[in-house]
Protein backbone atom coordinates (compact mmCIF):
# COMPACT_ATOMS: atom_id res chain seq x y z
CA UNK A 1 0.00 0.00 0.00
CA UNK A 2 2.75 2.45 0.54
CA UNK A 3 4.19 1.60 -2.55
CA UNK A 4 1.34 2.25 -4.36
CA UNK A 5 1.10 6.05 -2.76
CA UNK A 6 4.90 6.13 -3.64
CA UNK A 7 3.80 5.05 -7.38
CA UNK A 8 1.17 7.79 -7.73
CA UNK A 9 3.23 10.31 -5.75
CA UNK A 10 5.77 10.04 -8.74
CA UNK A 11 3.04 10.05 -11.93
CA UNK A 12 1.97 13.42 -10.22
CA UNK A 13 5.52 14.31 -10.02
CA UNK A 14 6.17 13.23 -13.56
CA UNK A 15 3.27 15.26 -14.92
CA UNK A 16 4.87 18.31 -12.75
CA UNK A 17 7.83 17.73 -14.54
CA UNK A 18 5.95 18.00 -18.13
CA UNK A 19 4.30 21.46 -16.99
CA UNK A 20 7.73 22.47 -16.17
CA UNK A 21 9.52 21.60 -19.01
CA UNK A 22 6.50 23.23 -21.13
CA UNK A 23 6.78 26.20 -19.55
CA UNK A 24 10.96 26.12 -20.19
CA UNK A 25 10.19 25.35 -23.83
CA UNK A 26 7.61 28.42 -24.35
CA UNK A 27 9.97 30.64 -21.91
CA UNK A 28 13.22 29.95 -24.34
CA UNK A 29 11.05 30.27 -27.35
CA UNK A 30 10.18 33.76 -26.02
CA UNK A 31 13.74 34.25 -25.21
CA UNK A 32 15.16 33.28 -28.74
CA UNK A 33 12.74 34.38 -31.16
CA UNK A 34 9.93 32.66 -31.98
CA UNK A 35 11.49 31.78 -35.92
CA UNK A 36 13.98 29.58 -34.08
CA UNK A 37 12.07 27.89 -31.29
CA UNK A 38 8.24 27.90 -32.08
CA UNK A 39 6.18 28.07 -29.04
CA UNK A 40 4.62 24.82 -27.64
CA UNK A 41 1.16 26.01 -28.96
CA UNK A 42 2.29 26.89 -32.03
CA UNK A 43 4.04 23.51 -32.45
CA UNK A 44 0.88 21.85 -31.49
CA UNK A 45 -1.46 23.58 -34.17
CA UNK A 46 1.64 22.74 -36.83
CA UNK A 47 1.27 19.02 -35.28
CA UNK A 48 -2.65 19.51 -35.97
CA UNK A 49 -2.32 20.80 -39.51
CA UNK A 50 0.23 17.94 -40.42
CA UNK A 51 -2.06 14.95 -38.93
CA UNK A 52 -5.25 16.76 -40.37
CA UNK A 53 -3.45 16.96 -43.59
CA UNK A 54 -2.59 13.91 -43.70
CA UNK A 55 1.07 14.98 -44.56
CA UNK A 56 2.57 13.18 -41.56
CA UNK A 57 1.30 9.55 -41.95
CA UNK A 58 2.80 8.37 -45.09
CA UNK A 59 6.61 9.29 -43.79
CA UNK A 60 5.59 7.99 -39.99
CA UNK A 61 4.21 4.23 -41.59
CA UNK A 62 7.18 4.49 -43.98
CA UNK A 63 10.05 4.69 -41.18
CA UNK A 64 8.16 2.34 -39.16
CA UNK A 65 8.19 0.22 -41.79
CA UNK A 66 11.85 -0.02 -42.31
CA UNK A 67 12.62 0.30 -38.75
CA UNK A 68 10.26 -2.50 -38.22
CA UNK A 69 11.68 -4.18 -40.76
CA UNK A 70 15.33 -3.77 -40.14
CA UNK A 71 15.20 -4.51 -36.24
CA UNK A 72 13.43 -7.65 -36.95
CA UNK A 73 16.05 -8.78 -39.15
CA UNK A 74 18.27 -7.66 -36.22
CA UNK A 75 17.04 -10.14 -34.00
CA UNK A 76 16.55 -12.88 -35.61
CA UNK A 77 19.80 -12.92 -36.80
CA UNK A 78 21.73 -11.53 -34.26
CA UNK A 79 19.88 -13.41 -31.27
CA UNK A 80 21.01 -17.33 -33.39
CA UNK A 81 24.72 -16.39 -33.89
CA UNK A 82 25.27 -14.67 -29.96
CA UNK A 83 23.71 -18.34 -29.50
CA UNK A 84 26.03 -19.57 -31.56
CA UNK A 85 28.76 -17.95 -30.50
CA UNK A 86 28.26 -19.14 -26.78
CA UNK A 87 27.49 -22.46 -27.35
CA UNK A 88 30.89 -23.25 -29.52
CA UNK A 89 33.39 -21.81 -27.85
CA UNK A 90 36.26 -22.07 -30.21
CA UNK A 91 33.76 -20.18 -32.55
CA UNK A 92 33.16 -17.53 -30.03
CA UNK A 93 36.92 -16.78 -29.35
CA UNK A 94 37.78 -17.19 -33.34
CA UNK A 95 34.74 -14.38 -33.84
CA UNK A 96 34.43 -12.07 -30.76
CA UNK A 97 37.41 -10.22 -31.76
CA UNK A 98 35.71 -9.27 -35.16
CA UNK A 99 32.55 -8.57 -33.73
CA UNK A 100 33.88 -6.46 -31.32
CA UNK A 101 35.81 -4.12 -34.07
CA UNK A 102 32.86 -3.75 -36.19
CA UNK A 103 30.83 -3.01 -32.77
CA UNK A 104 33.57 -0.12 -32.55
CA UNK A 105 33.65 0.89 -36.30
CA UNK A 106 30.87 3.49 -36.50
CA UNK A 107 28.39 1.81 -38.68
CA UNK A 108 27.29 4.82 -40.84
CA UNK A 109 30.85 4.50 -42.45
CA UNK A 110 29.09 1.94 -44.25
CA UNK A 111 26.63 3.45 -46.00
CA UNK A 112 28.22 4.31 -49.15
CA UNK A 113 29.06 0.76 -49.49
CA UNK A 114 25.23 -0.25 -48.77
CA UNK A 115 24.21 2.24 -51.43
CA UNK A 116 26.63 0.60 -53.96
CA UNK A 117 25.07 -2.64 -53.32
CA UNK A 118 21.56 -1.74 -52.62
CA UNK A 119 20.68 1.32 -53.98
CA UNK A 120 18.92 4.17 -52.47
CA UNK A 121 15.45 2.32 -51.95
CA UNK A 122 13.80 0.85 -48.23
CA UNK A 123 16.59 -2.00 -48.84
CA UNK A 124 19.29 0.13 -47.90
CA UNK A 125 17.46 2.02 -45.58
CA UNK A 126 16.63 -1.82 -43.94
CA UNK A 127 20.43 -2.67 -43.98
CA UNK A 128 21.37 0.30 -42.23
CA UNK A 129 19.29 -0.29 -39.53
CA UNK A 130 19.67 -3.55 -39.41
CA UNK A 131 23.83 -2.88 -39.03
CA UNK A 132 23.09 -0.96 -36.42
CA UNK A 133 20.98 -2.99 -34.30
CA UNK A 134 22.16 -6.13 -34.78
CA UNK A 135 25.88 -6.42 -33.18
CA UNK A 136 24.62 -5.17 -29.58
CA UNK A 137 21.74 -7.59 -29.89
CA UNK A 138 24.36 -9.95 -30.87
CA UNK A 139 26.72 -8.97 -27.75
CA UNK A 140 24.43 -9.57 -25.60
CA UNK A 141 23.57 -12.28 -25.94
CA UNK A 142 26.63 -13.90 -26.91
CA UNK A 143 28.04 -12.06 -23.25
CA UNK A 144 25.11 -12.91 -21.28
CA UNK A 145 26.12 -16.96 -22.27
CA UNK A 146 29.46 -16.31 -20.94
CA UNK A 147 28.93 -14.66 -18.29
CA UNK A 148 27.03 -18.28 -17.17
CA UNK A 149 26.90 -18.45 -13.68
CA UNK A 150 30.35 -21.30 -13.15
CA UNK A 151 28.69 -22.44 -9.78
CA UNK A 152 25.11 -23.31 -11.10
CA UNK A 153 27.09 -25.16 -13.98
CA UNK A 154 29.10 -27.29 -11.66
CA UNK A 155 25.87 -27.65 -9.59
CA UNK A 156 23.80 -29.20 -12.76
CA UNK A 157 27.23 -31.21 -13.56
CA UNK A 158 27.06 -33.10 -10.53
CA UNK A 159 23.04 -33.98 -11.17
CA UNK A 160 24.61 -35.52 -14.46
CA UNK A 161 23.13 -33.01 -17.01
CA UNK A 162 24.36 -33.40 -20.19
CA UNK A 163 26.31 -30.42 -22.33
CA UNK A 164 23.66 -29.80 -23.98
CA UNK A 165 21.19 -29.82 -21.19
CA UNK A 166 23.76 -27.24 -19.02
CA UNK A 167 23.72 -25.26 -21.82
CA UNK A 168 19.83 -24.91 -22.57
CA UNK A 169 18.37 -25.07 -18.76
CA UNK A 170 21.22 -23.13 -17.36
CA UNK A 171 23.06 -20.91 -19.52
CA UNK A 172 20.68 -19.79 -22.13
CA UNK A 173 18.55 -18.38 -19.36
CA UNK A 174 20.46 -17.29 -16.94
CA UNK A 175 22.11 -14.90 -20.32
CA UNK A 176 17.99 -13.17 -20.67
CA UNK A 177 18.54 -10.61 -19.26
CA UNK A 178 21.47 -9.70 -20.98
CA UNK A 179 19.93 -10.25 -24.54
CA UNK A 180 17.13 -7.76 -23.16
CA UNK A 181 19.75 -5.53 -22.30
CA UNK A 182 21.36 -6.01 -26.36
CA UNK A 183 17.64 -5.74 -27.33
CA UNK A 184 17.31 -2.49 -25.81
CA UNK A 185 21.00 -0.68 -26.83
CA UNK A 186 19.81 -2.27 -30.42
CA UNK A 187 16.58 -0.88 -30.77
CA UNK A 188 17.80 2.26 -29.32
CA UNK A 189 20.23 2.27 -32.31
CA UNK A 190 18.30 1.26 -34.71
CA UNK A 191 15.93 4.16 -34.18
CA UNK A 192 19.04 6.62 -35.18
CA UNK A 193 20.08 4.65 -37.85
CA UNK A 194 16.72 4.91 -39.58
CA UNK A 195 17.09 8.76 -39.52
CA UNK A 196 20.64 8.72 -40.62
CA UNK A 197 19.57 5.77 -43.56
CA UNK A 198 16.77 8.41 -44.63
CA UNK A 199 18.71 11.72 -44.33
CA UNK A 200 21.68 9.33 -46.52
CA UNK A 201 19.58 7.68 -48.98
CA UNK A 202 16.88 8.75 -50.91
CA UNK A 203 15.30 11.19 -48.46
CA UNK A 204 12.08 9.97 -47.04
CA UNK A 205 10.34 9.17 -44.15
CA UNK A 206 10.71 11.61 -40.95
CA UNK A 207 14.09 12.01 -41.95
CA UNK A 208 13.16 12.98 -44.94
CA UNK A 209 10.46 15.44 -43.61
CA UNK A 210 13.31 16.47 -40.74
CA UNK A 211 15.60 17.83 -43.61
CA UNK A 212 12.68 19.32 -45.76
CA UNK A 213 11.38 21.44 -42.58
CA UNK A 214 14.61 22.09 -40.84
CA UNK A 215 16.24 23.46 -44.58
CA UNK A 216 13.30 25.28 -44.86
CA UNK A 217 13.04 27.13 -41.53
CA UNK A 218 9.53 25.53 -40.99
CA UNK A 219 10.67 25.19 -37.17
CA UNK A 220 6.85 24.81 -35.99
CA UNK A 221 6.61 21.56 -38.36
CA UNK A 222 10.12 20.71 -37.93
CA UNK A 223 9.59 20.01 -34.20
CA UNK A 224 6.48 18.28 -34.56
CA UNK A 225 8.79 15.57 -36.40
CA UNK A 226 11.43 15.52 -33.38
CA UNK A 227 8.68 15.19 -31.15
CA UNK A 228 7.12 12.22 -33.28
CA UNK A 229 10.36 10.52 -33.08
CA UNK A 230 11.11 11.19 -29.56
CA UNK A 231 7.06 9.20 -28.96
CA UNK A 232 8.55 6.32 -31.11
CA UNK A 233 11.68 5.98 -29.02
CA UNK A 234 9.92 6.32 -25.95
CA UNK A 235 6.99 3.53 -26.83
CA UNK A 236 9.85 1.64 -28.05
CA UNK A 237 11.95 1.80 -24.88
CA UNK A 238 8.55 1.21 -22.31
CA UNK A 239 7.89 -1.74 -24.29
CA UNK A 240 11.43 -3.30 -24.25
CA UNK A 241 11.07 -2.31 -20.33
CA UNK A 242 8.61 -4.58 -20.04
CA UNK A 243 9.91 -7.63 -21.46
CA UNK A 244 12.68 -6.52 -19.28
CA UNK A 245 10.47 -6.90 -15.96
CA UNK A 246 8.82 -10.51 -17.50
CA UNK A 247 12.56 -11.64 -18.16
CA UNK A 248 13.27 -10.73 -14.36
CA UNK A 249 10.49 -11.50 -12.20
CA UNK A 250 11.80 -13.97 -10.74
CA UNK A 251 13.64 -11.48 -8.92
CA UNK A 252 10.71 -9.30 -7.94
CA UNK A 253 8.64 -10.36 -4.88
CA UNK A 254 5.63 -11.81 -6.13
CA UNK A 255 2.72 -9.88 -3.78
CA UNK A 256 1.09 -11.86 -1.17
CA UNK A 257 2.08 -15.05 0.97
CA UNK B 1 35.39 -62.90 1.99
CA UNK B 2 33.70 -59.23 2.75
CA UNK B 3 31.80 -57.42 -0.50
CA UNK B 4 33.94 -54.25 -1.32
CA UNK B 5 32.38 -50.96 0.63
CA UNK B 6 30.60 -49.18 -1.89
CA UNK B 7 33.30 -46.25 -2.31
CA UNK B 8 36.38 -46.98 -2.32
CA UNK B 9 39.14 -44.46 -2.69
CA UNK B 10 42.77 -45.83 -2.74
CA UNK B 11 45.95 -43.99 -3.22
CA UNK B 12 44.64 -40.74 -4.80
CA UNK B 13 46.74 -38.14 -5.66
CA UNK B 14 45.85 -34.79 -7.42
CA UNK B 15 47.90 -31.73 -8.03
CA UNK B 16 46.40 -28.50 -9.48
CA UNK B 17 48.46 -26.69 -11.71
CA UNK B 18 48.00 -22.96 -11.65
CA UNK B 19 48.81 -20.14 -13.00
CA UNK B 20 52.15 -18.87 -14.40
CA UNK B 21 54.86 -18.67 -11.59
CA UNK B 22 53.12 -19.70 -8.62
CA UNK B 23 54.05 -23.48 -8.02
CA UNK B 24 51.56 -26.32 -8.10
CA UNK B 25 49.03 -27.41 -5.64
CA UNK B 26 48.80 -30.75 -4.29
CA UNK B 27 45.16 -30.73 -3.14
CA UNK B 28 45.36 -34.26 -2.34
CA UNK B 29 48.15 -36.63 -1.56
CA UNK B 30 48.30 -40.85 -1.64
CA UNK B 31 44.34 -40.47 0.07
CA UNK B 32 42.68 -44.03 0.63
CA UNK B 33 39.00 -44.32 2.66
CA UNK B 34 36.74 -46.96 2.13
CA UNK B 35 32.88 -45.73 2.82
CA UNK B 36 30.39 -48.49 4.16
CA UNK B 37 27.08 -48.72 3.60
CA UNK B 38 24.47 -46.55 6.01
CA UNK B 39 27.35 -44.61 7.49
CA UNK B 40 27.37 -41.31 8.45
CA UNK B 41 31.16 -39.80 8.00
CA UNK B 42 32.07 -36.15 8.75
CA UNK B 43 35.34 -34.70 6.84
CA UNK B 44 37.10 -32.57 8.98
CA UNK B 45 40.16 -30.27 8.56
CA UNK B 46 41.47 -26.82 7.98
CA UNK B 47 41.18 -24.47 5.06
CA UNK B 48 42.81 -25.73 1.75
CA UNK B 49 43.15 -29.63 2.75
CA UNK B 50 41.50 -30.79 -0.29
CA UNK B 51 38.09 -32.04 1.50
CA UNK B 52 36.09 -30.32 -1.23
CA UNK B 53 38.51 -31.79 -3.85
CA UNK B 54 38.07 -35.57 -2.12
CA UNK B 55 34.11 -34.55 -2.34
CA UNK B 56 34.37 -33.89 -6.12
CA UNK B 57 36.50 -36.81 -7.19
CA UNK B 58 33.62 -38.86 -5.45
CA UNK B 59 30.66 -37.43 -7.61
CA UNK B 60 32.78 -37.87 -10.56
CA UNK B 61 33.45 -34.06 -11.27
CA UNK B 62 37.26 -34.56 -11.33
CA UNK B 63 39.27 -37.20 -12.36
CA UNK B 64 42.41 -38.27 -9.95
CA UNK B 65 45.97 -38.05 -11.31
CA UNK B 66 46.91 -41.49 -9.83
CA UNK B 67 45.10 -44.01 -7.86
CA UNK B 68 41.27 -45.15 -7.88
CA UNK B 69 37.93 -44.16 -7.04
CA UNK B 70 35.78 -46.67 -7.01
CA UNK B 71 31.53 -46.17 -6.69
CA UNK B 72 29.91 -49.11 -6.42
CA UNK B 73 32.50 -50.75 -8.12
CA UNK B 74 33.28 -48.49 -11.09
CA UNK B 75 34.60 -45.35 -11.74
CA UNK B 76 32.04 -42.81 -10.28
CA UNK B 77 29.71 -40.38 -13.32
CA UNK B 78 27.90 -37.46 -12.11
CA UNK B 79 24.14 -38.34 -11.31
CA UNK B 80 21.39 -39.22 -9.45
CA UNK B 81 22.67 -41.80 -7.40
CA UNK B 82 25.33 -39.34 -6.12
CA UNK B 83 23.52 -36.51 -4.54
CA UNK B 84 25.72 -33.02 -3.93
CA UNK B 85 25.18 -30.61 -1.69
CA UNK B 86 26.55 -26.94 -1.69
CA UNK B 87 27.67 -24.44 1.06
CA UNK B 88 26.21 -21.75 -1.20
CA UNK B 89 22.74 -23.45 -1.87
CA UNK B 90 22.90 -22.98 -5.77
CA UNK B 91 19.36 -22.83 -6.32
CA UNK B 92 18.52 -21.85 -9.85
CA UNK B 93 17.32 -18.14 -8.94
CA UNK B 94 14.47 -17.89 -11.97
CA UNK B 95 12.79 -21.57 -10.92
CA UNK B 96 10.64 -21.94 -8.43
CA UNK B 97 11.57 -23.96 -5.54
CA UNK B 98 9.33 -26.69 -6.79
CA UNK B 99 10.88 -26.62 -9.70
CA UNK B 100 14.36 -26.48 -8.48
CA UNK B 101 13.44 -29.22 -6.29
CA UNK B 102 12.55 -31.27 -9.42
CA UNK B 103 15.62 -30.34 -11.50
CA UNK B 104 17.35 -33.52 -10.80
CA UNK B 105 14.37 -35.25 -12.44
CA UNK B 106 13.67 -33.18 -15.12
CA UNK B 107 17.55 -34.07 -16.18
CA UNK B 108 16.65 -38.19 -15.91
CA UNK B 109 12.90 -37.06 -18.40
CA UNK B 110 10.85 -38.82 -14.99
CA UNK B 111 7.25 -38.62 -16.34
CA UNK B 112 5.53 -35.71 -14.87
CA UNK B 113 3.43 -37.39 -12.60
CA UNK B 114 5.87 -39.29 -10.77
CA UNK B 115 7.55 -36.25 -10.66
CA UNK B 116 5.10 -34.38 -9.29
CA UNK B 117 4.62 -36.96 -6.39
CA UNK B 118 8.05 -36.95 -5.83
CA UNK B 119 8.61 -33.36 -5.51
CA UNK B 120 5.91 -33.59 -3.18
CA UNK B 121 7.00 -36.08 -1.31
CA UNK B 122 10.06 -34.13 -0.58
CA UNK B 123 9.06 -30.70 -0.53
CA UNK B 124 6.80 -32.06 2.82
CA UNK B 125 10.02 -33.88 4.10
CA UNK B 126 11.67 -30.64 4.41
CA UNK B 127 8.94 -28.27 5.79
CA UNK B 128 8.69 -26.67 2.35
CA UNK B 129 5.28 -27.12 0.67
CA UNK B 130 3.83 -23.76 1.40
CA UNK B 131 6.48 -22.48 -0.29
CA UNK B 132 6.61 -24.37 -3.59
CA UNK B 133 5.97 -21.86 -5.93
CA UNK B 134 8.19 -18.95 -4.45
CA UNK B 135 11.08 -17.97 -6.01
CA UNK B 136 14.98 -18.95 -4.09
CA UNK B 137 15.66 -15.28 -3.37
CA UNK B 138 12.57 -15.00 -1.34
CA UNK B 139 13.62 -17.80 1.06
CA UNK B 140 15.26 -17.12 4.05
CA UNK B 141 19.11 -19.10 4.38
CA UNK B 142 17.75 -21.97 6.10
CA UNK B 143 14.35 -22.33 3.56
CA UNK B 144 17.29 -22.09 0.75
CA UNK B 145 19.23 -24.80 2.25
CA UNK B 146 15.88 -27.21 2.94
CA UNK B 147 15.57 -26.74 -0.53
CA UNK B 148 18.67 -27.37 -1.73
CA UNK B 149 18.71 -30.63 0.18
CA UNK B 150 14.87 -31.54 -0.95
CA UNK B 151 16.54 -31.38 -4.58
CA UNK B 152 19.67 -33.61 -3.33
CA UNK B 153 17.40 -36.32 -1.88
CA UNK B 154 14.45 -36.42 -4.52
CA UNK B 155 16.53 -38.99 -6.64
CA UNK B 156 17.07 -40.63 -4.07
CA UNK B 157 20.82 -41.29 -3.98
CA UNK B 158 22.94 -43.76 -2.02
CA UNK B 159 25.50 -41.60 -2.11
CA UNK B 160 25.03 -37.81 -0.41
CA UNK B 161 28.18 -35.32 -0.67
CA UNK B 162 27.70 -32.45 1.70
CA UNK B 163 29.89 -30.09 1.15
CA UNK B 164 30.04 -27.54 4.04
CA UNK B 165 26.14 -27.05 3.66
CA UNK B 166 25.15 -25.54 7.14
CA UNK B 167 28.34 -23.41 7.23
CA UNK B 168 26.65 -19.78 6.05
CA UNK B 169 23.23 -20.44 8.66
CA UNK B 170 23.34 -18.33 11.91
CA UNK B 171 23.64 -20.49 14.66
CA UNK B 172 20.65 -21.37 16.23
CA UNK B 173 19.15 -22.52 12.27
CA UNK B 174 22.07 -24.30 11.56
CA UNK B 175 21.43 -26.85 15.03
CA UNK B 176 18.36 -26.70 13.83
CA UNK B 177 19.77 -28.57 10.29
CA UNK B 178 21.61 -30.90 11.90
CA UNK B 179 18.58 -31.93 14.08
CA UNK B 180 16.73 -31.99 10.65
CA UNK B 181 19.46 -34.26 8.66
CA UNK B 182 20.00 -36.26 11.57
CA UNK B 183 16.33 -37.19 11.47
CA UNK B 184 16.23 -37.31 7.57
CA UNK B 185 19.20 -39.44 7.68
CA UNK B 186 17.85 -42.31 10.59
CA UNK B 187 14.91 -42.56 8.14
CA UNK B 188 16.29 -43.08 5.04
CA UNK B 189 19.54 -44.41 5.85
CA UNK B 190 21.88 -44.05 3.24
CA UNK B 191 26.34 -42.67 2.98
CA UNK B 192 26.68 -39.54 3.77
CA UNK B 193 30.04 -37.47 3.57
CA UNK B 194 29.35 -34.46 5.25
CA UNK B 195 32.24 -31.72 5.32
CA UNK B 196 32.03 -29.61 8.12
CA UNK B 197 35.00 -27.21 10.18
CA UNK B 198 32.75 -27.10 12.67
CA UNK B 199 34.17 -29.84 15.41
CA UNK B 200 30.71 -29.60 17.28
CA UNK B 201 28.75 -30.63 14.06
CA UNK B 202 32.08 -33.38 13.26
CA UNK B 203 30.95 -34.83 16.22
CA UNK B 204 27.29 -34.66 16.94
CA UNK B 205 26.59 -35.85 13.34
CA UNK B 206 28.90 -38.52 12.72
CA UNK B 207 29.43 -42.69 13.15
CA UNK B 208 33.18 -41.87 11.83
CA UNK B 209 35.23 -38.78 11.94
CA UNK B 210 37.99 -38.25 8.95
CA UNK B 211 40.33 -35.88 9.99
CA UNK B 212 42.04 -34.45 7.24
CA UNK B 213 45.17 -32.02 7.46
CA UNK B 214 46.72 -29.55 4.48
CA UNK B 215 49.52 -29.17 2.21
CA UNK B 216 49.49 -31.71 1.00
CA UNK B 217 46.40 -32.62 1.56
CA UNK B 218 45.96 -36.56 3.01
CA UNK B 219 43.99 -38.18 5.98
CA UNK B 220 45.74 -37.55 9.40
CA UNK B 221 43.32 -40.07 11.48
CA UNK B 222 39.96 -41.88 11.22
CA UNK B 223 37.89 -41.90 14.07
CA UNK B 224 34.82 -44.16 14.86
CA UNK B 225 32.42 -41.79 17.26
CA UNK B 226 30.05 -44.52 19.27
CA UNK B 227 27.67 -42.20 21.19
CA UNK B 228 24.49 -43.61 21.26
CA UNK B 229 21.51 -42.20 18.97
CA UNK B 230 19.24 -40.36 18.66
CA UNK B 231 21.40 -37.39 19.67
CA UNK B 232 18.76 -34.41 19.54
CA UNK B 233 18.66 -33.61 23.39
CA UNK B 234 21.07 -31.67 24.41
CA UNK B 235 22.99 -33.80 26.71
CA UNK B 236 24.47 -35.30 24.57
CA UNK B 237 27.07 -32.52 24.75
CA UNK B 238 27.50 -32.28 28.05
CA UNK B 239 28.74 -36.21 27.97
CA UNK B 240 32.20 -36.85 28.94
CA UNK B 241 32.99 -39.17 26.07
CA UNK B 242 31.68 -36.13 23.55
CA UNK B 243 33.64 -33.00 25.09
CA UNK B 244 36.91 -35.72 25.46
CA UNK B 245 36.87 -36.47 21.71
CA UNK B 246 35.82 -32.58 20.83
CA UNK B 247 38.65 -31.34 23.08
CA UNK B 248 40.77 -34.07 21.03
CA UNK B 249 40.09 -32.95 17.44
CA UNK B 250 40.38 -29.06 18.52
CA UNK B 251 43.69 -30.01 19.73
CA UNK B 252 44.63 -31.51 16.73
CA UNK B 253 43.46 -29.31 14.02
CA UNK B 254 45.25 -26.20 16.01
CA UNK B 255 48.66 -27.86 15.78
CA UNK B 256 47.70 -28.33 12.31
CA UNK B 257 47.06 -24.93 11.76
CA UNK B 258 50.11 -23.39 13.59
CA UNK B 259 52.63 -25.72 11.95
CA UNK B 260 51.36 -24.86 8.26
CA UNK B 261 53.39 -22.11 6.96
CA UNK B 262 50.37 -20.45 4.91
CA UNK B 263 48.46 -20.54 7.67
CA UNK B 264 47.46 -16.99 9.12
CA UNK B 265 48.59 -18.66 12.71
CA UNK B 266 51.93 -19.77 11.72
CA UNK B 267 54.16 -19.90 14.79
CA UNK B 268 56.98 -21.41 13.65
CA UNK B 269 58.66 -24.75 13.78
CA UNK B 270 58.61 -25.12 17.75
CA UNK B 271 55.11 -25.31 18.91
CA UNK B 272 55.33 -23.80 22.19
CA UNK B 273 52.04 -22.56 23.42
N1 LIG C 1 40.27 -26.02 -9.72
C1 LIG C 1 41.36 -25.71 -8.99
N2 LIG C 1 42.42 -25.11 -9.56
C2 LIG C 1 43.50 -24.80 -8.83
N3 LIG C 1 43.64 -25.07 -7.52
C3 LIG C 1 42.62 -25.66 -6.89
C4 LIG C 1 41.42 -26.01 -7.59
N4 LIG C 1 40.57 -26.60 -6.71
C5 LIG C 1 41.22 -26.59 -5.53
N5 LIG C 1 42.44 -26.05 -5.63
C6 LIG C 1 43.44 -25.93 -4.55
O1 LIG C 1 43.55 -27.17 -3.92
C7 LIG C 1 43.62 -27.04 -2.51
C8 LIG C 1 42.50 -27.81 -1.88
O2 LIG C 1 41.27 -27.21 -2.24
P1 LIG C 1 39.87 -27.66 -1.66
O3 LIG C 1 38.88 -26.70 -2.19
O4 LIG C 1 39.67 -29.09 -1.94
O5 LIG C 1 40.09 -27.42 -0.10
P2 LIG C 1 39.03 -27.49 1.08
O6 LIG C 1 39.57 -28.41 2.09
O7 LIG C 1 37.67 -27.75 0.54
O8 LIG C 1 39.12 -26.01 1.65
P3 LIG C 1 37.97 -25.14 2.35
O9 LIG C 1 37.81 -25.70 3.71
O10 LIG C 1 38.54 -23.77 2.38
O11 LIG C 1 36.75 -25.27 1.50
C9 LIG C 1 43.55 -25.56 -2.22
O12 LIG C 1 44.86 -25.09 -1.99
C10 LIG C 1 42.98 -24.97 -3.47
O13 LIG C 1 43.50 -23.68 -3.69
MG1 LIG D 1 35.88 -26.63 0.40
Amino acid sequence: MATGLKASMITVYRLLAFVLFLLLWWVISLVVGENLIPTPLSTLSAAQYLIGDGRIAQPLLSSLGVYCSGYALAVVVGIPIGMLMGGIRDLGRTLDIYVNALMATPRVAFIPLIILFLGLGPEAKIAVVFLGAVIPILIGTYSGILNSDAELIEMARSMGATRSQIYWRIMLPGALSFVVMGLRIGATIGLINTVVAELYTAASGLGGLLALYGNTFQMARYFVVVLALALIGGLVSQGLRMLENWASRWRVTTAGN
Amino acid sequence: MNPAPPVVVSGVSKTFQRARDRSPVEALKDVSLNLRANTFVTLLGPSGCGKTTLLRMINGLIKPDSGQVLVFGEPPKPGPRIGFVFQSFRLIPWLTVRNNVGFGLSLQGVDQGEKNDRVEYYLKLVGLSRFADVYPHELSGGMKQRAALARALVTEPEILLMDEPFASLDAQVRELMQMEMMRLWSERKSIVLFVTHSVDEAVIMADQIVLMGPRPGRIVETIDVTLPRPRWDAEIRMRRDFVELRGYLWNRIREMVMRDPSSDFYTGESDSI
